[in-house]
């Protein structure tokens, strides 16, 4: 499979581009794929030579300040988020795992939460489901450290114990105030309806830095799928490369999750779709997964807020509807 | 090669290996057995550089482990762990290929001389053929030949296996055991073997450390180390150990527990008359009981007198090969008179031992219980034409018990002699 890993990118780096196109064009208004082609060409250098009238300007505000920003979120939320989750079940060696599994999700949501009602702002929110998402995988990895080693079970535990408490809490945040909880419900089912470029550029440096440094692991990855002794036999600094993989999956799920709020299972069913079509071979599963991760995030977006428009769905919906039945037909099989 | 000097390690706050030193050159084959606790896998996964030592060194080709990095070690020592899980679906040979990582850098992919070693492993461990087979769908003993494969593919001179095969049948543990001789004989891999199985390393390993308590308690030859002394010492049981006269190698064979046997002593005392075999189930039998048995008479190197010495039982022998004497039979009817109950066991006579006989037919005179097995009829060992056969009708019309078999017998004995019995 690694000998066609080549052909395999190169396909779906071309859908990636055609979703990118049809989701620009498709919405309340529809925009003409050539108007968006010639509006993106123009705003680049030296190709711009090409274009010889002026593009028309009725779109520009829908296209540039609307859609493109939203969709680029929202792949790279997606692409984020499918190469979190194959990291996350490489890691723990089980297919059920997903990002959220070491409680990164809870953990966001109630520092958006605490952000939400004490703090509301365009970027406190964000910020503060950051850097609490972060403080989660913290502190769950501190509770599971015995000496220098971690074991990945008591990580686990650790993860859901953790992930309960914060829930708990954000439930109760949820329950006592009662005016605010309606934005918080919004929040934490997900969604790029806030999408902007301040989104966009928060989000990008770790995401787009997060998925190259894990592929960067990939070799690393498939070797501890044989066990943990047996990767230090093989040469493998295990604690190591645990610490750091569970670093940047967090780092990835944290701000994928501060821009976007929860959304479930992309991280959980596109590693899972991926090794079927690719086999679980990391060093092909990374970038494929966060290339399928990214295109089913844009059609799942492009179908919320076209599907009862103009009133728009949380994206969660739609990937939880896909994702559950699959998911279903996976545990089935 | 590997040079083990004085290691203490500690797991928490337990001590679980104290001052083990021991060395493994150029085509060694060590076997490392003891009881369960005994620290046979902590002492593995310590010298291969796991463990960190809380004393002492461990030398892998005269540098200290802890010096070498993870890469260095592994290009050195290979681990064929107890059971491996895959859960995700790689086929046969990828598994085998990740053998080659300590000799890859980041991205580089597997070159042509990668791929000629990872056919090789694989070619002779049998599982070429199922290179494309999904690891998750291949039998348990399939997926242990993948894994020797990967850690042949490794390219070491050491090979450690703990416990390879006690999760195999008999026929995949004998495999993959002779594919490991021959590799040991053939490619001089110096082989560390960790098993409980003591049979395993006395027909394999040429060198064994006995460990008990974390300490080493007998180390050297497999013929000097496996001695019945040493088994009882350590594992608390009494064994067999004897040379296979077909594998020419030892043989263990446990024969009974040996703590606490004393407190269920009984004071009844039973004679056995038996020989070439005859007596050696009943005979241990009647001890696992708690009876007082003795023995006589057989010659010595008979089978049953082997037991009987094994069982430290008071036997009376005779010269091997030669009829029983005067002396003998006063001996063993001396022994008769302290018993309560004679068993005959289903002995062949000759005329070497026709006295036994005599014997019996003398015990019941002065009333004692006589108890014959008569499953193979008389006739079918008579070998003194007809004398035998004479003197059992005697027995049978003096009052002797005949009885099918063995177990019989034992009901029998266990019935007449128990303290609330009214007989």
């Amino acid at each position: 499979m690694l000998k066609q890993r080549n052909k395999v990118i190169g396909f779906l780096l071309l859908i990636g581009i055609i979703t990118f196109c049809v989701s620009l064009s498709i919405g309340s208004v529809s925009v003409p794929v050539r108007d968006i082609l010639k509006m993106i060409i123009y705003r680049l250098p030296f190709l711009n030579n090409w274009i010889k009238n002026e593009p028309a300007q009725k779109y520009e505000l829908i296209i540039l300040s609307l859609r493109l920003p939203r969709i680029l979120l929202a792949m790279l939320v997606g692409s984020g988020l499918a190469t979190a989750g194959a990291t996350m079940q490489g890691l723990f060696r089980n297919s059920l795992a997903s990002p959220y599994v070491v409680g990164v999700s809870s953990g966001s949501s109630f520092g958006a939460a605490l952000a939400i009602l004490f703090l509301p702002g365009i970027f406190s929110v964000p910020l503060s489901a950051f850097s609490t998402g972060l403080i989660t995988i913290f502190l769950v990895y501190r509770i599971s450290q015995r000496g220098t080693r971690v074991s990945i079970e008591t990580l686990l535990l650790a993860g859901i114990a953790v992930g309960l408490f914060f829930s708990a809490i954000t439930s109760l945040l949820m329950y006592v105030s009662a005016q605010s909880a309606h934005y918080l419900v919004f929040w934490m089912m997900g969604g790029f309806g806030g999408g902007n470029w301040r989104n966009v550029i928060a989000s990008a440096p770790f995401i787009g830095f997060g998925i190259p440094a894990i592929y960067y692991f990939s070799r690393e990855l498939n070797v501890m799928q044989l066990g943990e002794e047996s990767a230090i036999h093989l040469g493998v600094e295990i604690e190591k490369i645990k610490k750091i993989l569970l670093i940047l999956s967090s780092l990835i799920t944290a701000s994928a999750v501060a821009v976007s709020g929860v959304i479930g299972f992309v991280g959980l069913i596109i590693p899972h779709i991926t090794r079927i079509i690719v086999g679980p071979d990391h060093r092909i599963l990374i970038p494929v997964s966060a290339l399928i991760g990214g295109i089913f995030l844009i059609w799942c977006d492009s179908l919320a807020r076209t599907i009862i428009a103009p009133v728009e769905l949380p994206v969660g919906i739609i990937t939880a509807c896909f994702g559950a039945p699959f998911f279903i037909y996976l545990l089935k099989r | 090669m590997l040079k083990v000097k004085r290691i203490n390690c500690c797991l928490g706050k337990n001590l679980i290996l104290k001052d083990i030193s021991f060395q493994l050159i150029k085509g060694d084959f060590l076997g490392i057995a003891g009881p369960n606790g005994s620290g046979k896998t902590t002492l593995l996964r310590t010298i291969s550089g796991i463990l960190p030592l809380t004393k002492g060194k461990v030398y892998l080709e005269r540098k200290d482990i802890g010096k070498i990095d993870k890469k260095g070690i592994a290009k050195k020592i290979a681990m064929v762990p107890q059971n491996t899980f895959i859960n995700f679906p790689f086929t046969a040979k990828e598994v085998v290929t990740m053998g080659r990582t300590p000799y890859l850098h980041r991205f580089e992919r597997e070159r042509k001389k990668d791929l000629k070693k990872v056919k090789e492993s694989m070619l002779i461990t049998k599982t070429w053929e199922l290179r494309d087979k999904k690891i998750t769908e291949i039998s348990g003993g399939e997926l242990q030949r993948v894994v020797i494969a990967q850690a042949l593919a490794q390219d070491t001179e050491l090979l450690f296996l703990d416990e390879p095969t006690s999760h195999l049948d008999i026929n995949h543990e004998l495999e993959i055991l002779s594919l490991i001789t021959r590799l040991n004989r053939e490619h001089l891999l110096a082989v560390i073997l960790v098993t409980h199985n003591l049979n395993l390393v006395a027909r394999y390993c040429k060198k064994l450390i006995l460990l008990k308590e974390g300490k080493i308690y007998a180390q050297g030859e497999v013929e000097d180390v496996l001695t019945s002394e040493n088994i009882k010492n350590v594992y608390h049981i009494k064994a067999l150990v004897k040379k296979h006269p077909l594998t020419g190698s030892i043989y263990t064979l446990p024969l009974c527990f040996d703590g606490k046997k004393e407190n269920i002593r009984k004071k009844e005392r039973i004679h056995l008359i038996c020989g070439g075999g005859s007596g050696s189930t009943l005979m241990r039998e009647l001890w696992d009981r708690g009876y007082e048995v003795s023995v006589g008479v057989i010659n010595v190197f008979d089978a049953d007198f082997e037991t009987a010495t094994l069982l430290n039982l008071p036997v009376v022998g005779e010269a091997p090969f030669s009829p029983i004497t005067d002396e003998s039979y006063r001996k063993n009817l001396r022994m008769i008179r302290d018993s309560e109950v004679t068993i005959l066991a289903e002995v062949p006579f000759g005329k070497g031992n026709l006295l036994n006989l005599k014997t019996v037919k003398q015990a019941l005179k002065e009333r004692i219980k006589v108890v014959v097995i008569n499953k193979t009829p008389i006739q079918e060992r008579d070998y003194t034409k007809g004398e035998a056969m004479q003197i059992f009708e005697d027995l049978k019309r003096d009052g002797a018990v005949f009885v099918k078999n063995e177990a019989e017998a034992l009901s029998l004995i266990e019935k007449t002699l128990s303290p609330d019995s009214v007989i």
